[in-house]
């Protein structure tokens, strides 16, 4: 299991964590699929998912996921998601208990590839400390 | 496809149409025939050759399962339970004793079996009564696991076999069917008229009230806890007349709450204040007009010997156990993890997350006066996390107060708030109960000052309103009330109340004059005057 506040882009779809969902956006199509984006936490960070197809119904905010084999990466819109993939997969063990915080938020970061290591990706600056797309509510 | 091997022995099926196969195997020294479910892999190993199933666990037959939900842990241990010893679930039944595990498993599968198979539902409790060694305590452990974890999710079927099989505990005397009947009765909901609740309130009261003599002799507070429970749906069912349908089920809890009142008066004493509480939504119920003019004009109607008269009734401090009668367990989880984990500042998303499942629904918003009961009574944050920052229980039942849109509704979750303070008699009572009230009031101040007016407005109705005949004894125990709250540090001072601006003169002078008089009744309410109540 990997905090969300240890993750960064990759090819690779390796990412076993355990999150909360806090909101979902509109559900939108892309050709066959449909698609929305959504913000969830847990507490170390918050980072943007992206759902396919089913994924967008069956989850709600408040629910707790566990994701398996996820990927975190740039898709089709330059947009840093997380994601189950075509090899992952997302399931709902529970919800409303679980603490989370919103910032910083991985996906509003600026990561550069690493200096010694070109197949890694290091965090430059900080975009925004949390969502710009779901800000945190008063 | 099949194949069979010399040892080590690998028989694997694939059975598409997940239907049952018998294969006989045949291994060397011995003749084994056992029924393979979908996809069982099969090992032959060891000598002397030992077999293991290993089974891919079958689809569960209880619950309505999601499609991206994980399993849950109790289903599948109960599961696994049935496949292991499905064969072992048909007479004749085996007769040797089994071991601790073995026994365990045993009462796994044939629940499993009893909510999946109804046709083999009396087969599978004959085969309970011939194994049990433990008053059926394990039995009813599970029962009530299912009905606390799994209730909502469960498919119509199971939960019929569900109130069959508890039938049946009642009969036995089980071991914990009380604990099984608190949790049955904690997943009627109130405001709630789909067809699934009413039809859970409806086989409650018909079972409680079937199984009255016995229960009356072995459990008989499941009857004040009963009372409890059905006296709170009375308020919701008699505010509508939808249809006949509710017509029939508000008789029968009106019918099982009379007998109760009229058979067992010293049940309903059981309750405490609380039964007055829920007893006022109902003063317009013809058939509970005449327990009312009893309880004010003439207890002696009662033939309870020690119940002369009603402020017995105020005096005593309801238990926390019949709050969570009217919160389900997943409620109460939530509530807890709120007022225990989440800091002030952070509570936002779960408030929406909360209000979006429990007050959805246009008339579910009355459970919101039975949440504030249990937060103010059954739920006492310790020290360490008073003095940190979670957010306090004032600042929740604040939030809860704004939820409501039907002002009775308000009414009522503001009496629910300042209930204890009405009787409130420090040896008797827990200052727990009256902190949130005096603290919402307060901490109101100035942003929300539109609250502090608000409940000091609806605290002096009471006062004056409440009981009319009783209004010395109030007026006394809110000023005791007010007295014990400065003494004992709950409030620095009421200087904020007192000097701002924003709260109407009025008020406030009225305010002073219960500070004023409050030594004067703390030595009044001290008095052995009280040991004149009986104990109930």
């Amino acid at each position: 299991m990997v905090s969300l506040k240890e993750i960064a882009p990759a090819a690779r779809n390796n990412i076993n964590a355990h999150l909360i969902l806090l909101e979902k956006g509109r559900i939108t199509s892309e050709g066959q699929n449909k698609t929305c984006l959504a913000l969830v936490a847990d507490e170390t960070a918050s980072v943007h998912f992206q759902l396919w197809n089913e994924e967008c119904d069956a989850f709600q905010p408040g629910d707790i996921l566990r994701l398996s084999n996820g990927i975190f990466s740039y898709n089709r819109t330059n947009h840093l998601v997380l994601r189950a993939g075509k090899r992952g997969q997302l399931e709902k063990v529970g919800d409303f208990t679980m603490l989370f915080v919103e910032s910083p938020n991985m996906s509003e970061i600026l990561w550069v590839p690493d200096p010694n290591n070109s197949a890694k990706y290091i965090q430059e600056s900080v975009i925004s400390p949390h969502s710009r797309i779901f800000p945190p509510l008063q | 496809a099949h194949r069979t091997q010399r040892l080590p022995r690998l028989l694997s099926f694939t059975t598409a149409d997940g239907g049952r196969r018998t294969k006989k195997v045949t291994t060397g020294a011995f003749n084994r025939e056992f029924t393979i479910h979908n996809c069982s892999i099969v090992f032959f190993t060891g000598s002397p050759p030992r077999f293991w199933i290993s089974a891919t666990l079958m689809a569960s037959r209880l619950i309505h399962k999601a499609t991206y939900e994980a399993d849950n842990s109790f289903d599948v241990s109960l599961r696994e339970s049935f496949q292991l010893l499905e064969p072992q679930l048909r007479p004749p039944f085996s007769l040797t004793i089994p071991t601790q595990t073995e026994y365990l498993n045993l009462n796994r599968a044939i629940l499993y079996g009893i909510l999946s198979e109804t046709h083999l539902a009396k087969v599978h409790i004959k085969h309970l009564h011939g194994i049990v060694i433990d008053g059926y305590s394990f039995f009813t452990t599970l029962l009530t696991r299912m009905v606390n974890e799994l209730y909502t999710k469960l498919v119509e079927n199971v939960k019929v076999q569900l109130i069959w099989v508890t039938s049946e505990m009642i009969y036995v005397s089980a071991v914990g069917v009380d604990g099984l009947l608190v949790a049955l009765l904690r997943q009627t909901r109130g405001g709630d008229f789909s067809e699934a609740n009413l039809w859970l309130c409806s086989e409650l009261v018909g079972l409680i009230s079937a199984k009255w003599d016995c229960l009356l002799d072995e459990q008989p507070l499941i009857l004040s806890s009963a009372l409890y429970v059905f006296l709170r749906l009375l308020a919701d069912h008699c505010r509508v007349s939808l249809n006949s349908k509710i017509e029939i089920l508000k008789q029968k809890e009106i019918e099982f709450c009379i007998r109760v009142f009229r058979e067992q008066f010293h049940l309903c004493l059981k309750i405490g204040r609380d039964l007055i509480r829920l007893l006022q939504d109902l003063v317009h119920v013809p058939e509970f007009q005449d327990i009312w003019k009893d309880l004010l004009l003439l207890p002696a109607n009662f033939k309870t010997s020690g119940f002369s008269d009603i402020s017995q009734l105020y005096r005593s401090r309801t238990s926390s156990r019949y709050f969570l009668l009217r919160i389900t367990p997943e409620m109460e989880a939530h509530l807890r993890f709120l007022l225990t984990h989440v800091k002030l500042g952070s509570q936002t998303r779960y408030q929406i997350w909360f209000a979006r499942k429990f007050f959805n629904v246009p008339d579910s918003e009355t459970v919101i006066i039975d949440i504030v009961r249990f937060i103010c009574c059954a739920h006492h944050p310790s020290n360490k996390i008073i003095l940190s920052s979670v957010i306090p229980r004032w600042a929740v039942i604040g939030w809860l107060l704004k939820c409501c849109t039907k002002s009775h509704v308000e009414a009522n979750v503001k009496l629910a708030l300042f209930y204890d303070w009405l009787f409130f008699h420090e040896e008797v009572d827990n200052i727990m109960n009256i902190e949130p009230a005096i603290l919402l009031m307060i901490n109101s101040i100035p942003k929300y000052v539109d609250m502090t007016q608000n409940l000091l407005e609806f605290l002096f109705l009471l006062m004056d309103h409440y009981d009319v005949d009783k209004k010395e004894l109030i007026v006394g125990c809110i000023s005791s009330v007010l007295d014990v709250l400065e003494r004992r540090g709950v409030v620095q001072s009421f200087d904020a109340l007192i000097s701002c601006d924003m709260v109407s003169p009025f008020l406030k002078e009225r305010f002073l004059k219960m500070l004023a008089s409050r030594n004067a009744s703390a030595f009044n309410n001290s008095q052995p005057a009280f040991l004149s109540c009986q104990r109930l």
